[in-house]
């Protein structure tokens, strides 16, 4: 299947990163000291913050995994290459106040929720409903406190967020593998022959 | 007393669906009622016939185009007209409830809220106009991404003991409860959120792999969090096996495409869809599927003209070819791995 405008978009970022990194290191380090987990680490970081930066903040996991990259002081090179010094700066601010805002946001429609479920269950518990349905219930959390482990910036995010950036989120690591893998593919034959 | 007034502004509304039903155009209103009318068919049927196992195919209807709602034709207005008198008829004959509750009150509330909410999860509104209405004018705002929609078993009772609710106002619909739920403000906003929800939880169960025949929050959950974490898995085994097989993180793809005149030259796209390679790729680089190699050349020109540091790809060759034994061992373990 031929690749998509996204894929190629994000190949052009990947690559541009990763050049960014080897000329960084070239100049600083020697090329040799990197060591294969070195090599991976930053492979795999140009690679995210990459389909990150394709989305251009619209969407809040990427808005977080940029965040999350740039909270580590080493990584400042490869994301001041890839993204362009002001947007490291306007990301750096931004998310953190929505953020908040959106955990507050979170924190008292909890509080709510909860008074009215307990307004409620007081209503349905003549219909013996209740105990399969909270059991569900519990896993469905349960569920949710996973998911929002994995999806970047997901603690912030209220339920039916979390499922958007959990779509979008999806839709972009399907990309994102797919690209890796083919650039893989061909580097590995490459080699071979 | 109320129920005459009420009477009659229900019939109002069913004169102005009437009305807007035969002036075919596509203004910003219009288009919303004239959206609702793409969908009450099925969903009056589905509720009326309390059929909430039958997954209901909207894709005659409302879901072929994606934001905009346009109007199709006249003759398909017509046929939905059909439909719907029809059902109104059917709605008087079928069940006895139905024809009570037409004479109860229900008006149409316009929401304001820009979120979508799930035109399933609208109770079962006996009369077929409000129920369009309101049914419409949420899905047109709604994306059109849904394809199915399928009635939960909670959801599905028919209209036994149904307890209207109070306004006054024109724009408020009458939202009937479900036997034993709660209808002030806050459970109704719950149940809107969870019905969002639960669309959302539909649209996601559609995108992951095998995830359509299970039902339930709680497995529909585990296989979505299956799912992420075997992509970022791979996201991790594929950043390896490509820092294994280059011993620089460069990604010269000139040398990917050894047989090539290579030249890294800005200004050209040189024809770089290389038959040989690609052939040769074909059989080593598919496990599952077909893969085949991109046109590496619209890369070219943005990406090899900035950096100045660039290896020429003779240095790469080189370091390929002297690296070659070590790394052919490291992509090896790798594929074993895999």
């Amino acid at each position: 299947m031929p690749p998509s405008s996204i894929e190629k978009a994000f190949l052009k970022k990947w690559l541009k990163g990763l050049q960014a990194l080897s000329s960084s290191s070239s100049s600083s380090t020697s090329k040799k000291e990197m060591s294969i987990f070195e090599r991976k680490k930053a492979i795999k970081l140009s690679a995210d913050v990459a389909m990150a930066s394709l989305k251009n903040g619209t969407t809040s996991w990427s808005r977080a995994l940029i965040q999350n990259a740039s909270k580590d002081d080493n990584n400042r090179t490869l994301l001041k290459n890839m993204l362009g010094s002001q947007c490291d700066e306007k990301l750096s601010r931004g998310p953190t106040t929505t953020s908040m805002m959106c955990s507050m946001r979170v924190r008292s429609k909890r509080v709510l929720r909860r008074s009215c479920r307990w307004r409620r269950v007081r209503k349905i518990t003549k219909d013996q409903r209740v105990h399969a349905g909270s059991m569900a219930k519990r896993l469905v959390k349960k569920r949710t406190q996973v998911l929002r482990s994995l999806v970047p910036g997901g603690e912030y995010m209220d339920e039916y967020s979390l499922f958007e950036e959990t779509l979008d989120y999806i839709m972009s690591l399907r990309a994102q593998v797919d690209v890796m893998r083919r650039l893989a593919n061909a580097s590995e034959f490459s080699s071979k022959s | 007393m109320e129920r005459i007034g009420d009477v009659e502004s229900s019939l109002q509304f069913g004169e102005e669906i009437e009305r807007l039903m035969t002036i075919p155009h596509e203004s910003g209103t219009a288009s919303s009622f004239t959206a609702l009318l793409k969908l009450p068919a099925n969903q009056a049927m589905e509720l009326l016939h309390d059929s909430s196992e039958k997954p209901y195919d909207y894709s005659l209807n409302c879901t072929s185009s994606s934001s905009h709602l346009h109007f199709p034709s006249n003759l398909d207005l017509l046929e939905r007209a059909s439909r719907l008198s029809v059902f109104s008829t059917a709605a008087a004959q079928d069940s006895p409830e139905t024809t009570n509750s037409s004479q109860n009150s229900l008006k149409v509330k316009n929401e304001p809220t820009e979120t979508d909410s799930n035109p399933k999860s609208s109770p079962e509104i006996s009369d077929p106009m409000s129920q369009t209405q309101t049914k419409c004018q949420r899905s047109g705002k709604r994306k059109g991404r849904e394809k199915k929609v399928k009635n939960s078993s909670k959801k599905s009772k028919s209209a036994e003991n149904e307890k209207p609710e109070e306004t006054e106002k024109l724009p408020y619909v009458h939202v009937r409860a479900r036997r034993g739920q709660a209808t002030d403000s806050h459970s109704l906003a719950e149940r809107a959120r969870r019905e969002k929800i639960n669309a959302r939880m539909k649209l996601l169960q559609e995108l992951v792999p095998g995830c359509n025949k299970i039902s339930g929050t709680a497995l529909v959950l585990d296989e979505i969090i299956n799912h992420v974490q075997t992509l970022q898995h791979q996201v991790e085994m594929l950043s390896m096996r490509l820092a294994a097989v280059n011993p620089r993180i460069n990604f010269n793809l000139d040398n990917l495409f050894p047989a090539e005149s290579g030249s890294l030259v800005e200004g050209n796209f040189p024809s770089m869809v290389m038959p040989l390679t690609w052939a040769q790729v074909q059989p080593i680089g598919n496990r599952q599927q077909q893969q085949q190699l991109w046109h590496f050349d619209t890369l070219h020109q943005p990406v090899w003209g900035d950096n100045p540091n660039f290896i020429t790809p003779e240095n790469s060759l080189l370091s390929y070819d002297s690296s070659a034994n070590s790394v052919s061992m490291h992509s090896n373990r790798l594929k074993m791995e895999l």
